[in-house]
């Protein structure tokens, strides 16, 4: 039986929502802490929801509440959105050869919607090629969008009934969320020796209060997988070597 | 002040994600390059989620005391074993709430 065009699409619609649910749903209660902290610390409510309606970023928005409260210099507030946005430049040049090539519509959608959360639905080697994966990609960055904007404004509104939340440990539900997503994805040693690294390097960079700790944690971490696996690589090369002769990129198809 | 703080907050969180994918900006990915990037994921994202569980307050707090170790190590076991995300979460925010309670009796 063939799939019609608008069924195909809205399948993949579908997907893309469903795949998204968990972690739209995990991110409820940073999102309300987000909100009535906006609130808490004297935003007005336009002000408190235009952070996640145009700035759109969990740890980006609750550090600038907090220094846009403590009277912190502009250079300051900005200086660090940018640090702590700045591992979005890794996703976008994970992503660059697939999504530069998409429509001016698709791509700005794309990149506006690109956070953590859709990089880490996007590693399949096909993703966004096609129309049907962009739906599923618009959809499950979109209903990221929505469900952030819609916990936010919960937590605008509740936020001077609500206690001061953050010292509730509402971030171990990203910390979590995380781990679902990572520890799956652990199928090979170089992928193994990356998620090592990143950890120690990460804690270390933190407890050094190295601005750039993430990022640097993750390149580095990048670069210890990618020596990993030509090292491997090379090995199985010499191991191959007069026994039988399949070349490897036949080898890599399989 | 505050909005136009906000407005420029917006340009920058934009320009993170965006830049990169801009077709005329002049940067071209080898092969190699995009092995590299390949790793960006894992990397990436275990770099956000481990200092959480292991930092508190500034302080590095590797003990039993710590409730965000004993849930994120049950965490792992139920992705390791799982691969579900739901029931990763599910694991993870019980024991959270539940250590966090007892080790505050």
């Amino acid at each position: 039986m063939a799939l019609t065009k608008k069924k195909a699409r809205w399948l993949m619609a579908k997907k893309g929502f469903l795949d998204m649910l968990p972690l739209n749903l995990a991110v409820l209660p940073w999102g309300i802490l987000c909100g009535s902290l906006a609130v808490q610390r004297d935003f007005s409510a336009l002000e408190a929801i235009l952070m996640p309606l145009i700035v759109f970023a969990g740890s980006a928005q609750l550090v600038a509440i907090e220094l846009i409260a403590n009277n912190a210099s502009l250079a300051t507030i900005l200086f660090t959105t940018f640090i702590i946005s700045s591992r979005h430049f890794l996703y976008g040049l994970a992503l660059r050869d697939k999504l530069k090539v998409l429509p001016t519509k698709w791509r700005y959608s794309l990149g506006f919607l690109l956070t953590d959360e859709l990089f880490a639905l996007s590693s399949h080697n096909k993703s966004f090629v096609g129309q049907l994966r962009l739906v599923y990609g618009v959809v499950a960055g979109g209903s990221f969008y929505v469900f952030w904007l819609l916990w936010n404004v919960a937590g605008v509104i509740a936020g001077s009934y609500l206690p001061d939340l953050t010292h509730l440990g509402l971030d171990f539900a990203i910390a979590v969320t995380f781990i679902a997503l990572v520890i799956p994805t652990i199928i090979n040693l170089p992928i193994l020796v990356t998620v090592i690294v990143a950890a120690l390097l990460s804690v270390v960079f933190k407890l050094m209060q190295f601005e750039l700790d993430l990022v640097a944690a993750a390149l580095i971490a990048m670069y210890c997988g990618y020596l990993t696996e030509r090292f491997l690589y090379k090995k199985k090369d010499m191991n191959d070597e007069g026994t039988h002769k399949i070349s490897p990129s036949v080898k890599d198809s399989i | 002040m505050t909005l136009l703080t906000i407005l420029l907050m917006a340009v920058i969180t934009f320009t993170t994600r965006y830049l990169f994918i801009h077709p005329r900006l002049p940067v071209r990915l080898g092969a190699k390059m995009a092995k590299l990037l390949s790793f960006s994921a894992p990397a990436v994202l275990t770099a956000i989620w481990v200092p959480i569980i292991f930092i508190q307050q500034g302080q590095l707090s590797i003990s039993l005391h710590n409730p965000y170790l004993i849930a994120a190590t049950l965490a792992i076991v139920a992705a390791a074993k799982s691969k579900s995300i739901y029931l990763t979460m599910f694991v993870g925010l019980i024991t959270f709430v539940l250590s966090r309670y007892i080790l505050t009796l």
